[in-house]
């Protein structure tokens, strides 16, 4: 069955009209045929996975066709916004959902900056793209009317140079009532690490996202409306200068996210020794990097639509004659540890230009920082040679070097077409199966941070099961990382609904403490709260399911308990992990790197640590029974006909 | 004599740096006699955004009945461990 059966059947299912106050449509595009349908996530589906992350597993869930490969036009690129996002402070996020061409596992990924509250100023929810375009494509949603536009004015065009020209040609001011999704080169060149751009540095990072819409023939999608108000089913105004509050005192937004944002992180996982160095040789790295030395670069503070916290850093790097990269937005915490450390760079002006560099050219600096860290220890081995790279010395901390391969990575030139393969590249040829063993990655995917997980077992725990690929935003339980908590046994028990080892790198019930986060951050998803902002990342009494469902219901008018809204959280995972299963992933795939088996951390007040293999297998199985999975990591038999018969058959 | 190094967010109150001369032998008894010198920042400690370090050694359990000894240099870390 192709793409056109398979939406043509699922539009049969879907109502016409919005199911609930609030709700918008579901757009569909035929980029081939330059058609479009519109439809709304039926209520059953939005009571077992809300919206957001949520619905798009729903549509991928019924639209993938695993007999095919990540960049044929009829595996679909999926866009959706939360249930709550544009209303309520700090739920401005949205996913975009596919099967990574990087990876080979589920591609999703969040973003915030405009777009996703202003795709629902339009009227739309969620965008789901199929078919390649003839032509490259753009498409412009105008006050909720789409049109399908001539793109060839932008092909070529980076992210900074495409958001001055959309600016000037489709009108429009960027944070008041114009957005945008966009490729760059990397994504036209079916960069393996290149991101889609939804602002000049958010961006759905993540497994390929870029090379995914690239392949579509779609270098943007552009919304332009009038911010207003939506038609909600009671006040919910009232109970948003609530939540409003309570993130504003909140310690971590007031001490930390918004005076400097996520740089903060760099100092403590340096000091434990548990800094990703020179791709995870090492464990601790310069107090040249920590934070405060990134003052003097940081001229102001910003952030997305209707947030109070405004966590991203500003930089300028104060050049008497700059160019373009010498000023921006960011780093952030990713991006400084992955350009920095793992990398063997100890400037802070050049991680600021390194950093200023991807943004335009559309790299996750995450899976970027990875492949080159990779290709940099397989050289200092001698398992790949200048012959290899063509001539090029790759020397940590060498950034000059770095900046050229940046290019040459966007470009797919020379030895940057290797590094634009990613995790693939032993797959393509370009390394030896050696190379494998020196590879940080799991399930195809690149770590998103640099934190080595050698010591909190939590966090490995997470990196390992994350249903994307090694990645700490899916569940980290970050407050493994706090003392008072890990202190106060009572409350520690209560926060995650029983015992959790007091030791940072003990294994008894971490279990609990990453299906706690897995469950609240994918509800967080679902309805489009920040993962900054979500109760359990970083601190214990930030916004949660109370406040979720309050404002879900004075928004929708749909009711959900407690223990309801944490089951839509499992769902997800639950749907995330079907669609796994078809795409092969298994028991063995949720592992770690080799290297955190069996190579001890060589520094730190936890010098010596590592991950017991018997250990970290009877952790899994202990995860796996209280997430209601099977053997192989997928939902048990009972559970897993709920959800098809919630969502339908594939 | 014991020296604290307070990061910029609790300066306001605490300044960069405190010097404890009452004899104090772990991280609890250092934080009442922080507070009797400045009243109030036992109670800004008291909050999971801030660990503590002993030279240089980042803590994150039993904080409260870690030894501390004449000479030793604390500080006082903001630690996140996710963004």
């Amino acid at each position: 069955m192709g793409i056109r059966e398979r939406v043509a059947r699922l539009l049969e299912e879907m109502p016409r009209a919005a199911q609930f106050p609030s709700q918008g449509a579901t757009l569909f595009v035929d980029l081939e045929r330059r058609e479009t349908v519109s439809a709304f996530t039926p209520l059953a589906v939005t009571r077992t996975v809300l919206a957001g992350r949520g619905a798009n597993m729903y549509y991928l869930h019924r639209l993938l066709d695993e007999s095919l490969t990540p960049l044929h036009p009829d595996i679909p690129l999926i866009f959706g916004s939360g249930l709550l996002t544009g209303l309520v402070p700090s739920a401005a996020r949205g996913n975009c959902t596919s099967w990574s061409p990087e990876s080979g596992v589920l591609l999703d990924s969040n973003a915030g900056d405009y777009f996703p509250s202003f795709l629902r100023m339009n009227g739309f929810d969620h965008i789901v793209l199929y078919g390649k375009a003839p032509a490259w494509t753009m498409i412009v949603i105008r006050e909720g009317v789409v049109t399908l536009e001539d793109a060839s004015p932008y092909v070529g065009m980076d992210n900074i140079e495409m958001r001055e020209a959309v600016a000037r040609e489709v009108g429009g001011t960027w944070t008041k009532n114009l957005a945008m999704v966009n490729i760059t080169r990397a994504g036209e060149n079916l960069v393996l690490t290149s991101g889609v751009m939804a602002g000049p540095k958010a961006v759905y990072a993540r497994g390929g996202p870029g090379a995914k819409m690239g392949s579509l023939g779609l270098k943007a999608i552009v919304t332009l409306a009038q911010t207003h108000e939506f038609p909600t089913a009671r006040p919910y105004k009232p109970y948003n200068r609530h939540i409003a509050q309570k993130l504003l005192a909140t310690s971590v937004v007031k001490n930390a996210l918004s005076k400097t944002g996520t740089p903060f992180l760099y100092k403590p996982s340096r000091m434990l020794g548990a800094m990703g160095t020179r791709n995870n040789q090492e464990t601790t790295w310069t107090e040249g990097l920590d934070a405060e030395h990134f003052d003097r670069y940081r001229p102001g503070m910003e952030g997305c639509f209707r947030c109070p916290v405004n966590c991203r850093p500003l930089n300028d790097l104060h050049k008497s004659t700059p160019d373009k990269y010498d000023k921006g937005d960011g780093p952030e915490y990713v991006t400084l540890g992955k350009f920095g450390p793992n990398l063997g760079i100890d400037s802070v002006e050049a991680v600021i230009r390194l950093n200023n560099i991807c943004n335009d050219l559309g790299l996750d600096t995450a899976s970027t920082g990875s492949a080159l860290g990779w290709a940099f220890e397989l050289f200092q081995r001698g398992l790949i040679t200048t012959k290899e790279t063509g001539g090029i010395a790759l020397q940590w901390g060498d950034a000059a070097t770095i900046e050229t391969l940046l290019f040459m990575t966007a470009a797919r030139e020379g030895f940057g077409a290797v590094l634009a393969d990613s995790t693939k590249a032993v797959e393509k040829g370009h390394y030896p199966r050696e190379a494998l063993r020196y590879l940080i990655a799991v399930k195809g995917l690149g770590q998103s941070d640099p934190h080595d997980a050698r010591i909190l077992k939590a966090f490995a725990l997470g990196l390992a099961v994350a249903t994307r690929g090694m990645d700490h935003l899916r569940n980290r339980a970050t407050l493994e990382i706090n003392a008072r908590i890990n202190d106060n046994a009572a409350f520690k028990s209560e926060l995650y609904g029983g015992v959790v080892s007091a030791e940072p790198n003990g294994y008894a019930g971490k279990e609990r403490a990453v299906r706690a986060c897995e469950d609240i951050y994918a509800v967080g998803d679902s309805v489009g709260m920040c993962r900054f902002t979500t109760k359990l990342f970083n601190s214990p009494t930030l916004p949660g399911l109370e406040e979720f469902r309050t404002q879900i219901a004075n928004v929708t008018g749909l009711e959900f308990s407690d223990a309801e809204l944490r089951q839509c959280g499992l769902n997800v995972m639950g749907v995330e992990r079907l669609i796994n299963h078809r795409l092969g992933v298994r028991r063995q795939d949720d592992t770690l790197p080799d290297r955190w088996f069996d190579e001890p951390n060589p520094s730190g007040p936890y010098q010596g640590e590592k991950i017991d293999r018997q250990e970290f297998d009877d952790l899994l199985s202990r995860f796996y029974a209280i997430s209601r999975l099977t053997s192989e990591g997928v939902p048990e038999e009972a559970w897993r006909k709920q959800l098809v018969g919630a969502l339908g058959q594939t | 004599m014991v020296t604290v190094n307070f990061p910029a967010a609790l300066q306001p109150l605490s300044g960069a740096t405190l010097v404890v001369r009452e004899s104090v032998h772990t991280v609890g008894q250092l934080v009442k006699a922080l507070d009797r010198l400045v009243p109030g920042l036992a109670h800004e400690l008291d909050d999971p955004l801030y660990n503590f370090a002993v030279n240089d050694e980042l803590l994150l359990h039993n904080v409260d009945a870690r030894p501390v000894k004449d000479g030793d240099v604390i500080e006082i870390v903001p630690s996140m461990a996710g963004g």
